[in-house]
């Protein structure tokens, strides 16, 4: 078979690329983490690339949800109310649960925007989480900074590291891109591993201190659960603002067609160092709210798997759609909570469902972007 | 109005362009014929600023366009259609057409924004019944007409179109050709590639003939039409 027709074949070029990158990463990893990376790849890559020639397939079934008006409308406050009213009845444990979910429920609003809206594959988006987590943790404990004041400086060294990436990461396209990511994401987990004297090495830092409210620290559960939920409803709202923007039509016309983009007037370059920017900058924030909230850090927190994780998350509940990154974050994250009695097979299960999901609903649970009405 | 001047352009180390003049004046029709691979998209996308010449340059009204990026020369009133339809698949049909006043910073709801929607669904009257459709099941035909409607939008001065008629019925390629014809009566100058070498030059001004990577021949579009090389390569007589 010839070059070209691998090129074109989409399902055997994703099989071709990770079956070399996985055994690109075999000298530095076990055999078991490279066959990890090569169905991640392969996965991500072919869901990727049947997304994009969605419109060439024969038309997939529908799944009809909430369809008539009032309920679409409704349906936003009720979900509000719920979740304000989750401390009230619920066990500390689940509690718990819940704000880790919100601090993923940002990562993939944050991912969501590089790779559902302008379409750019990033593998190595957990090594943004923890440059916000390690800014927190390292001005908190060194300098003694206050919370407040460290989640901008979080967020903005979090997004100039986007930026940093970006700026020669862009030359490349689609998958190669996909790659200098994940290999970004390897750099970051191992230069927090071995900067001993900044980051502590694998021990990871401890004592990092809560954010307080008014002079008081918060302390309990349900104050967290709040905190970490104004985030998430005002990452929300800014990012579908952004979306609807002239901003957010630059990126869905880059990912719709980047040739297309370019001859009416966009300057793709600068669109996409802004998804990095922006996209990398919730990261940060879900960074220092991780943190501050373990109030401990350490590299394995940040591993190529977590990265797996929130990509899985906006696939699952639909890429390039902000809602659905919300849902597939809350989806991911309780899913294997709630498997912990089947403990040794939750990973199996979750495996299957996921794979069940691609096959009848590539699209994800709330389907691809959803329109703005301009 | 559009000036190239031995423009060379590369891929790597093959030369796609071994230095090209083509000079372009206002409100003409120019057309640029070859065979596949002479190098006829290597030039439009040289104009728009997509692919950098080695040497050689390009100026639009006096200017210059070697070093602009593509979105600057768009900014200037030089838009392309390019080879093959690309339109936007999951964005229906009118969103396509705003996406093409982009760069004018135009709202939906102004009063130049409609004029110029007005002109282009008057031009291609399919695109009016199909606003909701996504672009992405638009027929071939529709989809050239989309896209041509699209670069529309941004007012250019010049447009330049990659084999507008490729795929389609004979009977939509007169009717493109017609309503390149129409555009071109309003006001925009036209640089058209086509392998449909006949229509293009009866439809031009002028015309040059690319072949082997440089201008081998040009003329008016009647003097063309009976050379005899053109005749036997690209005419089919
Ligand atoms: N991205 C590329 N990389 C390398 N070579 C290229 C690239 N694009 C085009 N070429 C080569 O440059 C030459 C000119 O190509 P170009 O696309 O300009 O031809 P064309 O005249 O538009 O042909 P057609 O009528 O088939 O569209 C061809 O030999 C082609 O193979
Ligand atoms: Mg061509």
């Amino acid at each position: 078979m010839n070059y070209a027709a691998v090129k074109r074949h989409p399902l055997l070029r994703s099989l071709l690329i990770s079956l070399f990158s996985a055994i690109l990463f075999l000298p530095f990893k076990d055999l078991k983490s490279s066959a990890i990376l090569f169905a991640v790849l392969f996965i991500c890559l072919s869901a990727i690339s049947s997304v994009k020639n969605l419109q060439a397939l024969p038309s997939l079934p529908k799944i009809k949800l909430a369809h008539p008006r009032f309920l679409r409308s409704a349906s936003m406050p009720a979900g509000i109310i719920i979740f304000l009213a989750f401390p009230f009845f619920l066990k500390d444990y689940y509690l718990d649960v819940l704000i880790m979910s919100g601090i993923y429920m940002l990562l993939a609003l944050g991912l969501n925007i590089i790779v559902g809206f302008t379409g750019l594959l990033n593998l190595g988006f957990a090594a943004f989480y923890a440059i916000g987590a390690y800014t927190y943790a390292i001005v908190n404990t060194k300098l003694g900074m206050d919370f407040w004041v460290a989640v901008p400086l979080s967020a903005g060294i979090t997004a100039l590291s986007g930026i940093a990436l970006a700026i020669p990461a862009l030359r490349l396209r689609g998958d190669y891109l996909a790659i200098v990511t994940l290999g970004f994401g390897e750099i970051v987990r191992l230069v927090l591993n071995n900067w001993d004297n900044l980051t502590n090495g694998p021990n990871g830092i401890t004592g990092i201190a809560r954010p307080s409210i008014f002079g008081t620290a918060i302390g309990k559960l349900n104050m967290y659960y709040y905190l970490v939920f104004i985030f998430v409803v005002i990452a929300a709202i800014i990012i579908r603002r952004v979306e609807c923007s002239r901003i957010g039509r630059a990126w869905i016309s880059i990912k719709e067609n980047e040739i297309a983009a370019s001859s009416i007037g966009i300057n793709t370059t600068k669109y996409k160092l802004y998804a990095f920017a922006f996209g990398t900058f919730w990261a940060g924030i879900a960074g220092i709210l991780f943190s501050s909230k373990m109030q401990f850090v350490s590299p394995e927190s940040f591993t190529f798997m977590e990265s797996v994780l929130i990509l899985s998350m906006i696939i699952v509940g639909g890429l390039g759609n902000t809602y659905g990154a919300i849902a597939g974050a809350f989806i991911l994250a309780l899913l294997p909570e709630m498997l912990r009695e089947v403990q040794s097979y939750r990973m199996l299960i979750l495996g299957i469902a996921l794979v069940l999901l691609m096959i009848f609903r590539p699209q994800g649970i709330l389907g691809g972007f959803k329109r703005c009405t301009f | 109005m559009l000036n190239l001047s031995s423009i060379q352009t590369s891929y790597g180390h093959i030369k796609a362009l071994k230095g090209i003049d083509i000079e372009v004046e206002k409100d003409e029709i120019i057309c640029l014929i070859g065979s596949n691979g002479a190098g006829k998209t290597t030039t439009l996308l040289t104009i728009s600023g997509i692919l950098k010449p080695d040497s050689g340059d390009i100026t639009f009204e006096g200017e210059s366009l070697k070093n602009m990026p593509p979105h600057t020369v768009v900014n200037k009133g030089i838009c392309q259609v390019p080879e093959g339809r690309r339109i936007f698949p999951r964005l229906t049909v009118l969103e396509n057409l705003e996406m093409g006043a982009y760069s004018l910073n135009f709202k939906s709801q102004t009063s130049n924004f409609k004029n110029n929607i007005e002109k282009v669904f008057s031009l291609f009257p399919v695109l009016k019944e199909r606003t909701k459709q996504m672009g992405g099941t638009l027929s071939g035909g529709e989809q050239q007409m989309l896209a041509i409607g699209r670069a529309l939008m941004a007012n250019p001065k010049l447009l330049l179109l990659d084999e507008p008629s490729l795929g389609l019925a004979p009977i939509m390629v007169s009717k493109i050709f017609k309503t390149i014809k129409e555009i071109n009566e309003e006001g925009v100058t036209i640089l058209l590639v086509e392998q449909n070498a006949k229509a293009a030059l009866r439809l031009s001004n002028r015309g040059y003939v690319l072949e082997n990577e440089v201008i081998k021949l040009s003329g008016t579009g009647e003097n063309l039409l009976h050379n005899e090389d053109v005749k036997k390569a690209y005419l089919g007589e």
